[in-house]
């Protein structure tokens, strides 16, 4: 159902998921890659033509040289979506990818017509003192295990049982997410005043027990979007592409098809 | 032979079950802990020890550390200042401002160009990397961090040489649109450079530059490998051979006036590696960017699979260790002065020789009056005795 393909974009080299038919739905991967083997692609794929790249660095995609900023996403994904046939594309992101789905969705594509973010980050809320956003890399990894899951025994990744290619991936993921959002962390601070320039009808999206980005930071995120709707999904925590996909799949589903 | 004595002024008083229930002692452990009286002392005695070296000709590292009990020289430039001004005689080695956390060079330029002429000539600069728990206290991305070190390098060496008014640099991590030091450094066209590290890739460029290789604790095997590393990249290049003067060794060094006193002294020494390196693992294994992504496995795993290794860092596998595996490690020299004089000079053989002997004289509950005992027999038994051996 879904291939692991290449797609050369621009130049640059890129591991993509493919699978479906119909409108194409571009899907952005979170904090870590998806793979064939993720089960929710592969779901979204009953509603559309899923196009899910890897970001440089990310995955199986090689980062080019200076290749290193949120911008060089920014840009990589507007000429994905030049790439992907189709005149009306919907946009999924995923955490980090909601992040990008945004900022491009805020810059407007003329062929763009539904946004879907899901847990995102990319903005900041609260005053200079209080984090919205969970650093995952200055908290320890038992607290960061708890924030993101909602059943972490259940569903977090165990390292012990995985194959050395699955945690070598997992580990150049968490290098190109360090390296493209340490600083300011996970989020762009001009980004909440071009929210409003959003035209295209957006579902937002939120695992209510995620502790990474809490569903009031999702509800602020929808607020600033005009006509935006607010979903949350029960007993899922920052990953509802992990622990509730048929969910997140059949939201996105009609989302599309309405 | 040139020795420098490296103190890092190690806050030990923290109740050890503290220390204990802490995921780690740097980075994060609240400054309540640290009472700023003891500290006051600690400076004191730690500026008279550097001071009790210019009278005996024993050269001084000034080092830099942040936000724990392994170092107090946070503000680096701040004693670097203080020794150039109290100071008379030897050389002063900053090792060194931490440029890849601070987000200006040309400053850092600024403030070793007015410690140079302080010292009318006597500094010495030091580079170093940095990571781990740093790369939060400093609010630097670990990620790039060895390309920003290349670069800080670049624009603080051009910024010290350079006497022709301002330039400007537009670079991938630095930007700065006017740089004019005043005043340019005593020494022209900069003072000497070092840098330290035992990753071989940086060696190889400190070989090409003919930069003084420092080797901290990385004992024989990881010195040897290091210096080949440099040596080998020189010879590549078709440059000379380096000298002596580009390298220098660095470990514990107690002297006493008994093998005994030697031994049982300096093993408090040890305290940094047994107490002062525990980090919690978001700042130190699982840091991205730390090890190679190939190394992960054996990183994330909890229990490793038959016959697979442990990856780790230089830094982890010294914590635990004994006098006496340190002393055969060749990471410590502790001893009467003959012995500690033949302990040296067997590393020194072992290696190929080295210019300069970095010395940990003093660290964790090891006294202020045990370090300058210790000083004194190095400074007055010692040394005479490698000067005779190494020719100078």
């Amino acid at each position: 159902m879904i291939s692991t393909e290449r797609l050369i974009v621009h130049g640059i080299d890129l591991e993509v998921l493919r699978g479906g038919d119909g409108d194409p739905i571009v899907l952005l991967h979170g904090m870590c890659s998806l793979t064939a083997a993720s089960r929710f692609p592969s779901l979204l794929a009953a509603h559309g033509a899923v196009v899910a790249p890897s970001c440089p660095g990310f995955g199986a995609s090689p980062r080019p040289k200076d290749f290193d900023t949120i911008q060089d996403l920014v840009h990589l994904q507007r000429a994905i979506l030049d790439a992907v046939p189709g005149e009306r594309i919907t946009l999924v992101g995923l955490s980090f990818g909601g992040w990008l789905a945004a900022e491009v969705a805020a810059q407007r594509h003329n062929r763009l017509s539904r946004l879907v973010l899901v847990d995102a980050v990319g903005i900041k809320i609260s005053d200079r003192e209080t984090a919205d956003i969970l650093d995952v890399f200055n908290r320890s990894p038992a607290e960061v295990h708890r924030a993101a899951w909602h059943d972490p025994d259940r569903f977090a990744p165990d390292f012990d049982a995985m194959e050395d290619a699955e945690i070598m991936r997992h580990a150049r993921d968490w290098e190109a997410l360090c390296l493209y959002a340490w600083h300011p962390y996970m989020y762009n601070p001009q980004l909440p005043r071009w929210l409003s320039r959003i035209e295209v009808p957006t579902l937002v999206v939120w695992g209510d027990s995620d502790g990474i980005v809490s569903p009031d930071y999702g509800r602020a995120f929808a607020r600033l979007i005009p006509g935006s709707r607010f979903e949350t999904i029960a007993g899922c925590g920052h990953h509802p592409e992990i622990e509730r996909p048929e969910e997140l799949a059949a939201l996105i589903g009609s989302f599309v098809g309405g | 032979m040139q020795l420098w004595f490296h103190n890092e002024n190690t806050y030990p008083f923290v109740p050890q079950k503290i220390l204990d229930e802490a995921d780690s002692v740097r980075g994060s452990l609240p400054s309540r802990l640290c009472d700023p009286k003891i500290a006051a002392d600690l400076f004191h005695e730690c500026m008279d020890e550097s001071l009790l070296c210019d009278d005996l000709g024993i050269n001084i590292v000034s080092i830099e550390h942040h936000a724990g009990i392994n170092s107090l020289y946070g503000a680096s430039p701040i004693v670097l200042g203080a020794l150039a001004r109290q100071t008379r005689n030897v050389r002063i080695l900053s090792q060194g401002t931490l440029i890849t956390i601070r987000k200006d060079p040309v400053r850092v330029a600024e403030e070793y160009a007015t410690a140079d002429v302080m010292l009318r000539g006597r500094l010495d600069i030091g580079f170093v990397k940095s990571g781990d728990s740093e790369m939060a206290s400093g609010n630097a991305n670990p990620i790039g961090n060895l390309e920003r070190f290349w670069e800080a390098i670049d624009l603080i060496t051009k910024a010290l040489r350079n006497q022709d008014g301002p330039f400007r640099w537009e670079g991938k991590h630095f930007a700065h649109r006017h740089i004019n030091l005043w005043p340019r450094p005593y020494q022209q066209p900069h003072p000497p450079m070092w840098a330290a590290t035992g990753d071989l890739d940086t060696s190889r460029e400190l070989g090409r530059r003919g930069m003084v290789n420092s080797v901290v604790l990385r004992g024989i095997d990881g010195t040897k490998r290091a210096w080949a590393a440099y040596r080998e990249a020189r010879a590549e290049a078709g440059l000379p051979e380096p000298a002596l003067d580009r390298f220098a060794y660095c470990g514990f060094v107690y002297v006493g006036d008994t093998d005994e006193e030697g031994v049982s002294v300096g093993s408090k020494l040890l305290w940094f590696l047994n107490t002062s390196l525990k980090q919690a693992s978001q700042y130190s294994k699982f840091l991205p960017g730390r090890m190679p992504a190939e190394m992960a496995p054996q990183v994330y795993r909890t229990k490793p699979r038959p016959g697979e290794a442990r990856a780790a860092r230089p830094a982890d596998g010294l914590i635990g260790m004994t006098a006496e595996q340190a002393i055969q490690r060749q990471i410590m020299f502790a001893g009467n002065p003959e012995t500690v004089a033949k302990q040296i000079m067997a590393a020194y053989e072992t290696l190929g020789g080295f210019g300069h002997l970095i010395f940990i004289g003093r660290s964790g509950f090891l006294t202020h009056e045990e370090a300058e005992k210790s000083i004194r027999l190095l400074a007055k038994e010692v040394l005479p005795r490698l000067r005779e051996a190494t020719g100078g």
